[in-house]
């Protein structure tokens, strides 16, 4: 039994060490983009088992209200909900952890359940100029008639595994990247915003 | 180069791998003879002008794509999902 082991590992943000709280880049007047460092969510991938995409429709809507988003589509209340990943594949989010306890064994025999809380870092892009540092990144189309709030795209920020969805029209975006690719994405993050100025925050507790 | 992939929309060719010719379907490797094997490992066309052929999309949605591209232009002149193209070979039914 693990009761009663003393361990000294604590919990260490995907970002700690790499990304530096504070005012940045260009100095002087308002930053063109805050970007916020998110933290303790709840991440999940689900794949529908072939030829049940509608019961599963049915268990997410009956058990937490949410509806499948579409291709390309995120439907998102706050904090939480669902954004499409591929073919008949979602990432569920989740404000907290906790609440991810029993999603595996509501979706038995409809989708499999992979908890990737640790395994990707979010970073919330916001700011007048956030739409212009992600294009530097992005090889795809984020003019508003392109992309709007409720999209999200599977791609490549410089040439690294990104997802990245749209929120509202500040515009705020929420980018998720392999958390061991944080390193890499926070040095191209940081030579890419310096231009515009930007605020790096922890998501509030 | 931009590949419209039917789940993610148009995207830069970066974020695709090239397979090959989609044509080969695999024979039944216990009834073939030894030449039919040897056609659909070995033996492709090179046609100059339209080509079916297979890409993935690892970058994006993951998913494997039919492309009909000219291969002297680059013009793509239709992208469907793989698997559909397979579905439907088994129905019967042109993708």
């Amino acid at each position: 039994m693990s009761d009663g082991i003393e361990t000294t590992w604590r919990p260490r943000s995907a970002w700690a060490g790499i990304a530096p709280v504070g005012r940045h880049g260009r100095p002087g007047g308002e930053p063109g983009l805050t970007l916020t460092l998110r933290e303790e969510f709840g991440l999940a991938t689900l794949i529908a088992v072939k030829g049940r995409t509608d019961a599963l429709r049915q268990v997410m809507d009956a058990r937490f209200g949410w509806s499948l988003p579409d291709p390309g589509g995120a439907n998102l209340t706050g904090e939480r909900g669902l954004v499409w990943s591929g073919p008949d594949q979602w990432l569920a989010l989740f404000e907290e952890r906790r609440e991810m306890a029993g999603l595996g064994q509501a979706l038995e025999g409809l989708a499999a359940v992979t908890d990737q809380s640790d395994a990707r870092a979010i970073v919330r892009v916001s700011g007048p100029d956030a739409r212009a540092f992600l294009a530097k990144g992005l090889a795809i189309d984020l003019h508003p008639r392109a992309f709007q709030p409720g999209q999200v795209a599977v791609t490549a920020l410089a040439h690294m595994g990104a997802q990245v969805w749209q929120r509202d029209a500040v515009p705020t975006y929420d980018l998720a990247v392999a958390r061991s690719s944080t390193g890499s994405v926070w040095s191209w993050m940081s030579h890419a915003a310096a231009e515009f100025g930007y605020d790096v925050r922890n998501a509030a507790p | 180069m931009r590949i419209r992939c039917p789940h993610c929309g148009p995207r830069d060719n970066g974020e695709f791998s090239y397979l090959g010719d989609a044509a080969p379907i695999r024979p039944d490797g216990m009834e073939a003879p030894p030449a039919a094997m040897h056609d659909y490992v070995y033996l492709r066309d090179n046609p100059a002008g339209p080509h079916r052929e297979l890409w993935y999309h690892g970058a994006g949605c993951r998913s494997w794509l039919v492309v009909d591209r000219d291969t002297r232009t680059h013009e793509i002149t239709g992208v469907s999902s793989a698997r559909d193209v397979a579905l439907s070979r088994r129905t019967g039914e042109v993708a």
